[in-house]
């Protein structure tokens, strides 16, 4: 991680008298807890000068508010939304599709990545099938999808598993290849049985690469539900942005953008987090 | 020496004493629970191309045998042989047990990397070696035991990523000898170790080989290991075992003496001249 005090520090050479001068190694528990807390800040900067950048222009006339409304606006849009109870329901049902799609898509995934990183048969069966339907970008299905489902829950709860699955299998099953062999005999030298050697040996090895997948398919589940919901539905954040289309609520489509945003970056920090505790043993993952 | 006391009483309980064998060795250890080893014409090619080509071999229990050779000389697929990594494709290899012993000959492999299981602490890492064998309970207090041996008591918390390498393999060490083996292989264990952590990590080999009384067996290219260390070397040339020595110097063994100087230098002599001929 760089650390922005370093070059500061480094570039000028009275620096070296001052107190913060010996930090060459950056390690953010030696600063002073004010200097950390402003770490912490640092990313925000720039969503933050963004944000005053665009309410100045709006305010002073720069950009028409029909077409790019101020953040203020939109943030009236929000309290409105939210007081009416629309914001909730609609935020409720698009995350129960992308969760419920997930749970489908990213279990199959993960079963097969499983069967076919230990089974050679299992792999010789379905991986070529797997790389071929690969190919086809899931959201190309939408057409034949609605004719299939509707344009009910069933045909959402498709379209996300499909976008989903593909890179789960493949970090998985990528995963479990790249498991050190060595690893693999000592546990069989050391009398692991077949069950030990898989929950202790090859799914923690096998689990960075898994991880990688999660973050991939958590992107890909929203990517292909605001689609969907934007196509065809009746519920959902991306019908309620639909909606304010219809009747001209650019404020309302901003706020459903900027929600979306916000629940991408909600998906990632958790599965940050839960790298962070699943990897400790890491260096890697280990330090912020 | 305390061991070498409770020695005579156990001496004659010890197996595999067949004919033409070599008696054991001065300085063995209680030999109270080391597996004999008896190779008959073992034989192993991969793809055609032998590698082990018809090998007989008696190694008494509680032995330290050293096998030395030049890279490619087929002594790494000897050790993975006697301990089941590989299949022979042909002759015999025999191990026999203890009296008196109710499990089967248990080996333990050493290698030469740590190998050790990132994800565990070092403690469930050295518990690694009691798989299967009783409560979760039992395997932490018997892992806590062989760390206290290899003198990282206080490391048993710590991921093996903050371990230095020779730490990494003392853990190693432990996991191998937790569960008390018959057979310990080491396939040049210390060949990645700095100088000095390497001569500590001998030391401790020798003390806790003498302490426990299992049979050794330490392939190296490095000579003076094998000298340091072991009853008997073994020169391994092309599949075959070129040479047989017995190291009658007493322990412990001092650094430079002039025997194992001595001996150090026919076997250097015999590796290359082999070369160049």
């Amino acid at each position: 991680m760089a650390n922005p005090a370093i070059p500061l520090a480094v570039g000028r050479p009275s620096a070296a008298t001052t107190p913060a001068a010996p930090r060459r190694n950056g390690a953010a528990s030696y600063l002073p807890p004010l200097r950390e807390a402003g770490l912490h800040l640092v990313p925000w900067l720039l969503p933050v000068l963004a944000l005053a950048g665009w309410q100045g222009a709006v305010s002073f006339g720069l950009v028409s508010n029909r077409f790019m409304p101020a953040p203020l606006d939109v943030a009236r849009a929000g309290v409105a939304a939210a007081s009416s109870g629309e914001l909730w329901t609609n935020l409720g049902v698009s995350a129960l599709r992308a969760l419920a799609g997930f749970a489908v898509g990213g279990g199959i995934a993960f079963a097969l990545g499983l069967a076919n990183g230990l089974s050679r048969l299992s792999e010789r069966l379905t991986d070529t099938s797997v790389q071929m339907v690969r190919n086809i970008p899931h959201l190309s299905l939408i057409p034949l999808v609605i004719l299939w489902f509707g344009i009910g829950e069933g045909a959402k709860l498709f379209l996300v598993a499909l976008g989903v699955f593909f890179p789960i299998y493949a970090n998985t099953l990528h995963g479990i290849r790249s498991v050190d062999p060595g690893l693999v005999e000592m546990g069989h030298v050391y009398g692991m049985s077949r069950l030990e050697l898989f929950r202790r040996v090859v799914l923690p090895g096998a689990l960075p690469s898994i991880f990688v997948g999660l973050r991939y398919g958590l992107g890909i589940m929203w990517l292909t539900l605001i689609v969907a919901e934007t196509i065809s539905a009746s519920s959902g954040l991306g019908y309620m942005a639909m909606q304010a289309r219809e009747f001209m609520l650019v404020d309302v489509v901003v706020l459903a953008i900027l929600i979306y945003a916000a629940l991408g970056k909600l998906a990632d920090a958790l599965t940050r987090r839960l790298e962070r505790v699943c990897l400790a043993w890491n260096p890697a993952y280990r330090s912020a | 020496m305390l061991l070498d006391a409770i020695r005579p009483e156990i001496s004659g309980t010890e197996p595999g004493r067949t004919a033409g064998a070599p008696p054991p060795a001065r300085n063995a250890p209680a030999g109270q629970r080391g597996i004999a080893v008896t190779l008959r014409d073992l034989r192993k090619g991969f793809d055609g191309h032998a590698v082990i080509e018809g090998i007989d071999l008696h190694v008494p229990a509680g032995q330290f045998t050293a096998v030395v050779g030049r890279s490619g000389c087929g002594k790494s697929t000897l050790l993975r042989l006697i301990l089941g990594l590989e299949a022979p494709s042909g002759g015999r290899i025999v191990l026999e047990r203890p009296e008196g012993a109710r499990r089967d000959p248990s080996r333990r492999i050493m290698f030469q990397e740590p190998r050790l299981l990132p994800w565990a602490r070092v403690i469930d890492n050295v518990a690694v070696g009691l798989s299967g064998l009783g409560t979760r309970a039992e395997r932490r207090a018997r892992a806590a035991a062989a760390l206290e041996e290899v003198g990282l008591a206080d490391k048993a918390g710590q991921w093996p990523a903050t371990l230095s390498g020779g730490q990494r393999q003392r853990v190693a060490l432990a996991r191998a000898l937790v569960s008390g083996p018959g057979l310990l292989a080491l396939d040049e264990p210390l060949g990645a170790l700095d100088a000095l952590t390497r001569i500590g990590m001998q030391d401790l080999i020798e003390r806790i080989w003498r302490a426990q009384g299992f049979t050794a067996l330490l392939v190296t290219h490095d000579v003076a290991e094998a000298v340091a260390l072991a009853d008997r070397i073994l020169v391994v040339e092309a599949g075959r075992i070129a040479l047989d020595l017995r190291v009658d110097v007493p322990r412990p063994r001092r650094r430079g003496d002039p025997d194992l100087a001595a001996l150090e230098g026919r076997i250097l002599e015999h590796l290359l001249g082999a070369h160049a001929a």
